[in-house]
């Protein structure tokens, strides 16, 4: 019987990973060009390690897909002595840094992959994701990612931020609130480009993924510690400050996140048909709360790429959602900016249609992602506006009543699933 | 066997550091004395040590275990006679084995004539041989270093009115080296017993021999003077004796102690000491490469001298904090291992009583650069007993067999001077020295293989180190090389299996040659040099050009 087997894993890589070891903790960095942001981000997790876990056996592994800004060498160049001069900080043993390359084409789910494989490895007892972009990256992070699950013996550790109002709408208006829903857990950031997790979840995860289907693995990872039962709760991060994506921006991360989690419900379906309502998750620190300020949209463009969609990709809808929603949304892309409103119900059945079309594979399923673009751009205009006025308080209790929504209609996901 | 000639046998010698106390009793009084001693240095000499440290044998109290001396010019009764002493030196010359004894310059007991003289009176020759003053407030930038018995480096004295400077425990005032009349009375005490032939002298607590206001009162210049000038006294009329200092400092502070090779012709590396069993639990060479990578080069003359552990605590002192707290947790999880800034535990002991580490740490021990240092029965494996007070656990009677009293003494158990170690690992009739005698593989005579390979080459004792620094970072490899010998040591600290990969292009054309085994190991070439070790094991190749 020939058991060889290609390895998604270079010689090379291996052989920097023998020479690490066994480790208590790993950090992963998946990087592409990131040579502006990546020096600090470095410093601050090396400070973070020394920090909080002198003793501990660490890595930091940077996953680099074919940077052409020396990013791979920033990350392993970076020495804890450099901040030894007016720094408490001394290391008691090796702080290792090591990067291996990934096919720049792959998706982002090879270089988490290989994060997981090498947490595997190296028999790591606690991992943290870090992203590369993070502009305020702290050092007490790492101990807000890692302490639960090194110490308390949680599997998963989410962040949570205090956000500028209108932040992360794609989180507030459909990965949360049907996350949430779905699989019966308040988490309130299922997505999240930095967060924590055991080994022995990495371990599991990299077991059992489809990797063939690498997009979002870091969403299904939270999705499959959800329904596997393991210990996870949310880490109070303060501030989120990250890089400003452009409109363009928004059908891959609509693949990596709303695409990941309509392909994690096939599998699920026996763990989330049986949930009803939703259990608050443990949170460290503050819950939530909002930061001064308000990011600024351009409504006017959102409400016109939302009725250019529903005008051009008629026929896409056709296929994916039942004539009323459809009929709905093109009474709605008919009416004028003071009278334009995607109320919560149709929101919602929208995305439990998209959900069902996606099982069905009705059409290409990337372009069902891909036709929910607009949808989102018309639903985020209607948030903007009624939240234009409200203050944080107000916000969150719009956000828990489109949450409520989103628990209230999953009968009707149900119902359109079977169909 | 003829004693080494060469004017730096030290740089060649393996020391075995004994208390007369402890070793062996031949009167039945329960004490170890110099006739015991003599009796065993054919021990020593089986061993492969070639010289002896001699811890204080003087007329003492006893306050201090000796340190505390109240007479240079003789030695305790309990000991024997001064021409006890000299019967050993001679047989242990006779057996090429030389003799360091102990110089404790820096304070005297409180007993001395001369302490007892210059508390009598303020008018007293001998009031400014001791450094007196009227408040407990001068020289307040000097740190305390018996934390857990002193309060402050000054005491009152009650009967002449004052108090007195003293930099361990109160009841050992210190000397006034500011005083001439001192420091040549301290030379006559060298001279004494360099005429009556001894090797060499260790001197104790050399840093703190002068104090100056302002200052942490330690490795001041004055102090650094004091001692050139003894060095230079001895070498004029006492060539190829030898100096070593004892100053617990960190090695940049230490380095000025071998001054242009006119103070000290050796100096213990502490802040080494910890970082080896440090990098053995880390599993993770840092803490020594980092430590010998900030020891300065010394004078060709001079040499380090390496312990595992001694008399005293292992101490903490040259850590950081957060060095220290590790140390504790990890060696002392016991409130009462500890003591001052140190783990009072013997070798085995704190090694968990596991060979492979031991043997490890006594491999590296034998390797690095300088002159090892063996205390007595850590060859055993010797345990100690931490019920006993200050650092006297780690002082128990030498367990040379299983019988009655260990084979230390004829004595009644009730006299000893210290119980014996009775607990079943490590007690006398489970580790003595006959019971390995007769075991080919025990650490005993495992010990004496691994000192005989050492002194199989100059290159341990005299040669230049290169530190190789494989990616694996569990092992600690390094070039040691002496014209155009070259010894390849390769260590592994972790407690798991090791690949390693180690760029020899440098010896290109090399055959390693197992140094213990003398098997041959694949030629070297141009592609790293792969290498597997199993926990903890150790190699050292001879690398050879035919």
């Amino acid at each position: 019987m020939n058991l060889a087997e290609e390895s998604f894993l270079t010689d090379d890589f291996l052989r920097q990973l023998i020479n690490v070891g066994e480790v208590d903790i790993l950090v992963g960095l998946p990087t592409r060009n990131n040579a502006k942001t990546i020096g600090s981000i470095v410093s601050t997790i090396q400070s973070g390690l020394l920090r909080g876990f002198p003793r501990e056996r660490a890595v930091i592994i940077n996953v680099d897909a074919g940077s052409r800004d020396g990013t791979p060498e920033l990350v392993t160049g970076i020495s804890i002595d450099d901040m030894r001069p007016g720094s408490n900080l001394n290391a008691l043993r090796t702080l290792h840094s090591i990067t291996t390359d990934c096919d720049q084409n792959a998706e982002h789910g090879i270089a988490f992959r290989t994060i997981l494989a090498a947490a595997e490895l190296l028999r790591a007892k606690a991992c943290v994701l870090m992203s590369p972009e993070s502009a305020n990256v702290k050092p007490e992070w790492l101990a807000a990612f890692l302490v639960p699950i090194y110490r308390d013996g949680f599997d998963l550790v989410t962040p949570t931020y205090c956000r500028q109002k209108f932040d992360g709408l794609l989180m507030t208006n459909l990965l949360y609130p049907m996350t949430r829903a779905v699989y019966g857990a308040k988490l309130r950031e299922p997505y999240a480009t930095e967060f924590g997790f055991s080994g022995r979840l990495a371990t599991q995860f990299l077991a059992q993924n489809r990797w063939e289907d690498g997009a979002g693995a870091e969403l299904r990872l939270t999705l499959a510690a959800i329904a596997g039962k393991y210990r996870i709760c949310q880490s109070y991060l303060g501030e989120k400050i990250h890089r400003e994506r452009s409109a363009a921006d928004l059908v891959p991360v609509l693949r990596e996140t709303v695409g990941a989690l309509f392909s994690a419900l096939e599998p699920d379906f026996a763990v989330w048909s049986a949930v009803s309502g939703s259990d608050a998750v443990s949170t460290n620190e503050a819950e939530h709360e909002e930061c001064q300020g308000s990011l600024r949209v351009n409504r006017k463009r959102l409400r016109e790429m939302f009725t250019n969609g529903v005008n051009e990709l008629e026929s896409v809808f056709q296929s994916i959602l039942v004539p009323n929603t459809l009929a709905e949304l093109q009474r709605i892309a008919r009416l004028g900016e003071e009278d334009f409103e995607y109320p919560a119900e149709l929101w919602v059945k929208t995305v439990y249609e998209f959900a069902a079309s996606y099982r069905k594979s009705v059409i290409n399923r990337d372009h069902i992602i891909q036709a929910m673009a607009p949808l989102f751009r018309g639903r985020a205009f209607t948030f903007i506006t009624e939240n234009r006025n409200a203050s944080g308080t107000d916000l969150e209790t719009n956000l828990e009543n489109l949450c409520l929504e989103f628990e209230r209609l999953k009968p009707y996901l149900q119902q359109m699933w079977s169909v | 066997m003829p004693i080494n000639r060469d004017a730096l046998w030290y740089k060649d010698a393996v020391i075995y550091q004994v208390h007369v106390r402890t070793f062996c009793d031949s009167n039945g009084d329960g004490i170890g004395d110099f006739q015991g001693l003599e009796q065993k240095l054919d021990y020593v000499r089986e061993l492969g040590a070639n010289a002896i440290w001699l811890m204080p044998f003087f007329p003492s109290p006893l306050r201090d275990d000796g340190y505390d001396i109240a007479d240079y010019h003789s030695v305790h009764p309990s000991y024997g006679t001064l021409d006890d002493f000299r019967k050993l030196l001679a047989s242990a010359h006779d057996r090429g084995i030389r003799i360091i004894i102990e110089l404790v310059a820096n304070h005297t007991s409180d007993q001395h004539p001369w302490f007892q003289e210059s508390r009598s009176s303020r008018d007293n020759p001998r009031r400014d041989w001791y450094v007196w003053s009227d408040t407990d407030n001068p020289y307040d930038g000097a740190r305390i270093i018996f934390l857990d018995t002193e309060k402050s480096n000054w005491a009152w004295d009650p009967i002449s009115k004052a108090f007195y400077w003293h930099r361990f425990f109160s009841h050992q005032p210190d000397l006034n080296y500011d005083n001439p009349a001192v420091r040549e009375q301290m030379w006559e005490v060298m001279k004494y017993w360099l005429e009556m032939g001894v090797d060499g002298f260790r001197l104790d607590a050399v840093p703190y021999l002068v104090e100056r206001e302002g200052t942490n009162c330690e490795n001041l210049p004055e102090t650094h003077a004091v001692l050139k000038e003894l060095r230079r006294k001895m070498d004029e009329s006492f060539p190829g004796r030898m100096l070593l200092a004892e100053a617990n400092q960190w090695p940049a502070d230490l380095r000025p102690y071998f001054g242009d090779s006119d103070e000290f012709h050796m100096a213990f590396h502490f802040p080494l000491m910890p970082r080896m069993f440090m990098g053995l639990k880390l599993e993770d060479r840092k803490p020594i490469t980092e430590i010998l990578q900030q020891t300065p080069q010394i004078p060709p003359t001079c040499q380090w001298s390496l312990f595992l552990r001694n008399h005293d605590e292992l101490t903490l002192e040259m850590v950081t904090d957060l060095e220290r707290d590790y140390m504790y947790d990890t060696y002392a999880e016991s409130k009462t291992m500890r003591l001052n800034l140190g783990i009072r535990r013997r070798l085995a002991p704190l090694l968990s009583n596991d060979r492979r580490r031991i043997e490890l740490m006594n491999g590296m021990l034998m390797s690095l650069p300088g002159t090892p240092i063996i205390y007595y029965g850590d060859e055993i494996g010797m345990g100690d007993n931490i019920n006993l007070g200050d650092r006297n656990g780690v002082r128990t009677p030498m367990q040379w067999n299983g019988g009655v009293n260990a084979g230390f003494s004829a004595a009644p158990q009730e006299r000893l001077y210290a119980p014996l170690i009775q607990d079943p690992v490590y007690g006398y009739p489970a580790v003595n020295v006959l019971s390995q005698k007769a075991s080919e593989h025990s650490l005993l005579n495992w010990m004496k293989s691994i000192i005989s390979v050492r002194a199989s080459t100059a290159v341990f004792g005299r040669g230049s180190i290169e530190f190789l620094y494989p990616a694996n970072h569990r092992i600690l490899a390094y070039v040691r090389r002496l014209d155009k010998e070259a010894v390849l040591v390769v260590n592994n600290l972790s407690s798991s299996a090791q690949a390693v990969e180690l760029d020899l292009r440098g010896y290109k054309g090399s055959i390693p040659i197992e140094m213990f085994g003398r098997n041959m190991f694949p030629r070297v070439g141009e592609l790293p040099y792969l290498l597997t070790l199993g926990a903890y094991q150790f190699y050292w190749f001879r690398l050879r050009r035919i």
